[in-house]
């Protein structure tokens, strides 16, 4: 009786243990497991950046959603993105990829337009800025000058 | 040394698509091209480059910018989502004083055109809306990368945004704006435009 015990314990511990570990690789991994909540939208950028699924999507740097799937679509980033159920995004909002820091991991930001045509599931943002690549950028104008 | 040459660049962008002929019913490339050769006659204008002319070349090309630069569009744009709660004498100063923040900030320096090259590498057309690739050559050789943005409004291209080198200009103001009136209030902002204008 008393051995079945301690092995009942053991093996409760055993799959709380496993469990917790399944939530944190979730939780982290940032998976989601009964489906997504919120709708998808997609856009077309002429450059990802390295943007990956996962990365996240920020209004006035608040997160209101994640990328669910980055592909190429006629030798242009298609991007598709999750975002949450109560924010709506209208017709001439512009999203640009930007990076954290200087060389941080990359997201989306989006500004908030005046139209009163709001995007619906499936949707297209149109406007889209592609990320600014510093390096590049210096290069221009550290080598660019013959003067 | 890179601000001025950045302007330079972003004034030529503004030029270049802002001279609009209405005559011209083709495709968005085609319009544009023909406009930044039209203001490039202009700028190289050598009756106009004396200093006693530069209120006239000045009005020339303020003109052709009224004539396709569709203003409210670009300030509904820049204004974004506070344009909806302003009502329509408000929103019309604030187009007159955006147009003038955006001649004073490009138009003003007109003096800055020294022989750069246009060149068009590229078009895409999606039913109203329309990008239009382009590449300004500088005399160095830099090629600075320039993306107009038209919409087809009453059968006419209209330019409401310009993108040099990933950097849009009404998101741009969009972002400045919006600092400006979470700050302190429309009436702040309209302060803040005027007295740029007045300056």
């Amino acid at each position: 009786m008393r051995k079945f015990n301690i092995e009942f314990t053991v093996g409760l511990f055993v799959i709380a243990g496993i469990l917790c570990l399944a939530y944190l690789s979730i939780k982290l991994g940032g998976m989601e497991l009964i489906g997504s909540r919120g709708y998808d939208v997609y856009a077309l950028f002429s450059n990802s950046g390295g943007l990956k699924q996962g990365s996240s999507v920020v209004i006035a740097g608040v997160e209101v959603g994640r990328i669910r799937n980055v592909d190429l679509d006629d030798y242009q980033a298609r991007i598709v993105m999750n975002l949450n159920e109560e924010v709506k995004l209208q017709e001439d909002a512009i999203a640009a990829i930007k990076t954290k820091g200087l060389i941080g991991e990359k997201f989306i930001e989006i500004t908030p337009g005046a139209s009163e045509k709001i995007i619906p599931p499936g949707g297209k943002i149109r406007e889209t800025l592609p990320p600014v690549d510093f390096e590049q950028l210096l290069s221009k104008y550290v080598f660019g000058k013959v003067e | 040394m890179r601000r001025k040459g950045w302007t330079g660049i972003v004034l030529l962008a503004l030029w270049a698509v802002c001279g609009f002929d209405p005559a011209w019913a083709g495709v968005p490339t085609e319009k544009i091209k023909e406009t930044t050769d039209k203001i490039l006659v202009i700028v190289s204008d050598p009756a106009l480059k004396d200093p006693s002319q530069a209120a006239q070349r000045r009005e020339r090309i303020r003109k052709t910018v009224d004539e396709m630069c569709d203003w409210e569009e670009m300030s509904r744009r820049a204004l974004g989502r506070h344009w909806a709660k302003r009502n329509e004498q408000e929103r019309k100063e604030f187009v007159r004083l955006f147009g003038q923040l955006l001649e004073r900030t490009y138009v003003d320096k007109v003096e800055g055109y020294s022989g750069e090259k246009v060149n068009y590498t590229g078009e895409r057309v999606d039913g109203d809306y329309a990008e239009v690739d382009v590449k300004i050559v500088t005399k160095e050789k830099t090629e600075i990368p320039v993306v107009y943005k038209l919409r087809n409004k009453d059968q006419r291209w209209w330019v409401y945004d310009i993108v040099v080198e990933g950097v849009s200009l009404v998101n741009n103001y969009r972002t400045q704006f919006s600092d400006i009136m979470a700050k302190s209030s429309f009436e702040g902002l309209m302060q803040k435009l005027r007295e740029k204008s007045a300056e």
